[in-house]
């Protein structure tokens, strides 16, 4: 009914001002357009480049909004050693982080260790069952220690065995204590501890415990590591100076001081070489790394690169050692101290010629225009031969697993387990990761692979019980469908409402950098022996609580909606509001009319233009 | 309290005071110091308002519009150049009645680029609907912007307040700054009768058919026609609480005055100092300064014209083709004089692009309009040039 009073507004038959006098509510704007924009949340590109599978983003999310302890609790769903990683991982994720491309990638790893570090001890996870089935998971190493946490989260009894004395494998005895504190590590193997994890030191499988004795296991996951290392030809004169990387890091972190002389050569180009010469620095001497490869060939993280050169590191790139220059003991040497080696209870007289330089060749880079071709490190340059000063070589080449403790009828390629991309290997029931297998040999990608058989003996025990399981869609699991994966997902019970959520990794250029101001990294703080340190205190210092805070504001929380509000402020309909639960927006498509200003405003790509639902 | 301030802090003294929500502004010599000072206003907390920059003077009289459809307060200033790419948003501000307040600092157009004064840039704007007041000192440069308010608000049009470059722009005066009480008391927030609500949606300046468009600028015009009556009452107000008032035109000895000059911004305080000294020498000159350009004041000017011999504008504009658009408008109003009471009008084009207009060019002007009174052989031109080289 129109109002029948007379409205003193309209004079001449008209309002003073150029307005409608009906409310413009039912014209339907929305019937305007032949595209639309959804509301979408996309997935970030360094969860996608996370070995592990964290969700970094959320994390990130909830650290902007002071909510540490939540973020921690999202961080440690898919990762029990956040203090690990946050000291030793190559965060391949602030590799792919956008903000790279804008100033400088967040420093996600000292968040990271932030988290791990937090001083409040984190809840452990109530499972959302109690499964009956045992789970023996062998070795406890990241793959196994990531194995044995997620299946205890999932309700699974777990025994964990270690052949050391103490949990950890090659972190704990791998890993010298200026990178990797033994504290810290000791906590976080607590942490998987307080989730019901049975840990038994000392248990070697194929020596006191047997292969058989693992069958009355429901599921057995093997993640016993690497030990065994490549032979190079010259290391056939098995001279005593020349030892292995693995034993010698083992020896000192068993407490030994390593044995190591003088002058040490280190022959190797990965994060082990380099802890090798680092750590030869602490104990007071020289320490030369050699490589076969360019700086750029080296895996060893380039921020360890940098320290180790402050610390006195030397390198010598693109040479291979040819020979060994030895001298006849006593002869060089006063008689005297010969004699008093004798009866050193400590070290064993000298039988052998004794050390004292390495033979190299320089190399070339193999880039097969004369059809040389080489693995890394290429081709020996003619008359280019020269001797280093050594006492000590360490070799530290990447380790090849170890397998003659393991069945025969495992199918392998050389040393290497193969399985499926849930760890599982030829015989039902019996899972593998690390660097049992062909996974890359990094600490994350082992926790990636001991979370992935975690997923895959779940679904198998659960499917052994006639229970209904899941399809097991890896690219499902998979963050962006070839990332990692998230066992949130395959829980299916992530704490965060998700907008219409797509499994694929947003661009670039789908974010709007004006929204956005320059504001460089804050870089871990360092300090080297010599800062008034014990040589073997730890060298990176990471970030201060509130630091780490300021570091994660500085994402941009690509792809993944933060409640902004600008696609509301710009929305010219006024189409979108926020949503009736409180997270996020909703879309009137009866007025949007596709003009698409909330797709090029938004500054993290959460608004996707589309023809679809049309 | 008073203090020692340059015309463009006096403009953003008064937006501040004003309790402006929204200002949005592009930098633009001779106006920059205005949205300057507002900025740093708003930054520091003492002006809670929204400070929006913008890529164009296009852009921020758009977002002016917006503001001040939502109901809020809306400032913006500008020059030249900027005020001529505002045009068709005049036009929509004007058409739909947001009394939105601009302040123009008069700067002469471009080619030649220049940053200097005349009003040809906020001439040119006229007829966009925009009440235009021109200012004489930096102390009615703060009074009126206050004022500029309450006008707007009234009778739902937008108003720029004009004020001469570098004149006043940049040269500092004494300026009594009102206590924000006080002016709170005189100028209460907003109240929008129509404006932009997301939960009762109406369309603003949707098509108009032409069986009402002539209608609504029929509500315009008569929006306008109360502007000179609500200036008055607004005046008042502001002459109780704070002591001063300015007028749509101010008469200034002009008791039986035999020519009368009509001037508007700072040439007017050199024309008081040149009649002054004729009025000591017993000369019967008098002044009427126009502070009020649109809606224009043709009662007021009858009034206060009629029965004088004759009356000679200063403008400091031209419309090329034609004349001094003062003298253009005010012999319009004139006509309308039974024959016997209706002045001689004599134009005059000074100081363009900044040129001084001193006492010397004053008295020029006052010369010529005698000798030109005299003659009655041939008529003057209406656009006569003064202080041009040869």
């Amino acid at each position: 009914m129109p109002d029948p009073r007379p409205n003193p507004d309209i004079v001449h038959g008209v309002p003073p001002i150029s307005v409608s006098n009906t409310s413009t509510i039912g014209n339907r704007t929305g019937s305007w357009k032949n595209i639309q924009p959804i509301y979408q949340d996309k997935v970030a590109p360094c969860n996608a480049a996370c070995p592990v599978g964290i969700d970094i983003e959320t994390a990130m999310d909830l650290l902007r909004q002071d909510q540490v302890e939540a973020a921690r609790e999202v961080w440690l769903r898919e990762n029990p050693l956040p203090g690990v990683c946050g000291r030793v991982c190559d965060h391949t994720c602030q590799g792919a982080c956008s903000r790279a491309r804008f100033d400088e990638a967040v420093n996600i790893r000292a968040v990271e260790r932030m988290l791990g570090d937090l001083e409040t001890p984190a809840r452990p996870m109530a499972p959302a069952r109690t499964r009956s089935e045992q789970v023996a998971v062998v070795g406890s190493g990241p793959a196994g220690l990531a194995c044995a946490y997620h299946l205890a989260r999932l309700g699974f009894p777990v025994t964990l065995f270690e052949a050391d004395p103490e949990p950890g494998g090659w972190l704990r005895y791998g890993i010298p204590e200026y990178r990797l504190p033994r504290a810290v590590l000791s906590r976080e193997i607590e942490r998987v501890r307080n989730e019901g994890v049975t840990i038994r030191c000392g248990v070697r499988i194929g020596v006191n415990l047997g292969w058989k004795d693992l069958e009355r296991f429901e599921a057995v996951f093997l993640g016993s590591g690497a030990r065994a290392r490549e032979s190079f030809e010259w290391q056939q004169q098995d001279h005593p100076d020349v030892r292995s990387a693995d034993d010698f890091l083992h020896g000192l972190r068993s407490g030994e001081r390593g044995g190591i002389g003088e002058r040490v050569i280190v022959a190797g180009g990965g994060d082990t070489a380099i802890d090798c010469a680092r750590s030869a620095r602490r104990l007071g001497a020289e320490a030369t790394v050699l490589f076969s490869g360019t700086p750029e060939e080296m895996s060893a993280e380039p921020g360890v690169l940098d320290d180790a050169v402050r610390e006195g590191v030397k390198f010598e790139y693109l040479a291979r050692i040819v020979g060994l220059q030895t001298a006849p003991h006593p002869v060089d040497e006063p008689a005297i101290d010969a004699i008093r080696g004798m009866f050193d209870a400590g070290e064993a007289a000298h039988p052998h010629p004794r050390l004292v330089g390495v033979a190299c060749v320089r190399l070339r880079p193999a880039d097969g225009a004369d059809g040389a071709v080489g693995a890394r490190g290429g081709v020996s340059v003619p008359g280019s031969a020269f001797v280093l000063a050594a006492d000590t070589v360490l070799v530290a080449p990447g380790p090849d697993a170890s397998a003659d403790t393991l069945p025969p009828d495992l199918h392998r390629r050389g040393y290497v387990l193969k399985t499926d991309e849930f760890g599982q290997t030829s015989r039902a029931g019996v899972f593998a990761g690390g660097d049992l297998t062909s996974e890359p040999r990094t600490v994350a990608h082992a926790l990636g692979s001991g979370k992935r058989a975690a997923i895959g003996i779940d679904r198998y025990l659960r499917g052994k019980a006639k229970e209904t399981v899941p399809a097991l869609d890896a690219t499902a699991l998979r963050y962006g469908g070839t990332g990692s994966m998230s066992i949130t997902r395959w829980r299916g019970d992530d704490p965060v409402k998700r907008a219409g959520e797509i499994n694929r990794v947003v661009k670039f250029e789908e974010l709007n950098m004006a929204y956005f101001t320059n504001a460089p990294s804050l870089p871990d703080r360092r300090r080297a022996p010599g800062d008034g340190a014990a040589p073997f205190d730890e060298a990176d210092l990471g970030l201060a609580p509130d630091e780490a805070l300021a570091e994660a504001r500085r994402c941009f929380n690509c792809g993944v909606c933060n409640s902004c509000e600008l696609c509301m402020i710009y929305c010219p309909d006024v189409a979108i509001k926020p949503h009736s639960s409180g997270h996020g927006f909703s879309l009137s498509y009866k007025h949007c009319k596709g003009c698409g200003l909330c797709v090029v405003e938004c500054p993290r790509g959460a608004m996707t233009m589309t023809r679809e639902g049309l | 309290m008073k203090k020692v301030m340059i015309g463009n802090h006096a403009v953003s003294w008064g937006v501040k005071l004003a309790r402006t929500q929204v200002i949005a502004a592009y930098p633009i010599t001779p106006q920059t110091q205005v949205v300057e000072e507002l900025s740093e206003m708003c930054a520091s907390g003492e002006l809670k308002a929204r400070f929006i920059k913008v890529e164009s003077e296009h852009s921020a009289m758009a977002a002016c519009i917006g503001a001040s459809a939502t109901g809020a307060r809306a400032f913006t200033a500008t020059s030249a150049q900027g005020l001529a790419l505002m045009h068709e948003l005049l036009h929509w501000a004007g058409g739909g009645r947001l009394p939105i307040v601009m302040a123009d600092i008069n700067r002469a157009m471009a080619p030649g680029w220049t940053v200097w004064t005349d009003q040809n840039d906020s001439l040119s704007q006229r007829d966009t609907g925009w009440i235009q007041l021109y200012c004489e000192t930096n102390q009615e440069v703060l009074d009126s912007t206050i004022m500029a308010f309450k006008l707007a608000e009234a009778v739902d049009l937008p108003v720029m307040v004009v004020l001469d470059a570098f004149f006043l722009s940049h040269t500092s005066e004494p300026v009594d700054i009102p206590d924000q009480a006080d002016v709170d008391a005189f100028l209460p927030p907003r109240h929008a009768r129509y404006k932009l609500d997301v939960n009762e949606p109406h369309a603003f300046g949707a098509l108009t058919t032409p069986a009402v468009y002539m209608e609504m600028r029929l509500r315009q015009q008569e929006a306008m026609d109360t502007v000179p009556a609500t200036l008055v009452k607004v005046e008042a107000e502001f002459e109780a609480r704070f002591g001063r008032r300015y007028g749509a035109i101010e008469s200034y000895r002009t008791e039986g005055a035999e020519l009368v000059l009509v001037t508007s911004g700072t040439i007017t305080s050199t024309t008081r100092y040149v009649i002054n000294e004729l009025r000591e020498d017993g000369e019967k000159v008098g002044l009427v300064k126009v502070k009020m350009f649109r809606p224009f004041p043709g009662a007021e000017l009858r009034a206060a014209l009629a029965g004088v011999p004759d009356v000679a504008v200063l403008d400091r504009n031209i419309s090329p083709g034609h004349s001094g658009i003062f003298a253009e408008e005010l012999r319009a109003a004139l006509y309308a004089l039974p024959a016997a009471k209706r002045p001689r009008v004599h134009g005059y084009i000074v100081g363009l692009g900044g040129r001084d207009v001193t006492p010397v060019t004053i008295r020029d002007c006052i010369q010529r309009a005698r000798d030109a009174a005299k003659s009655v052989t041939e008529p003057e031109r209406e656009d006569v040039w003064v202080g041009v080289k040869s």
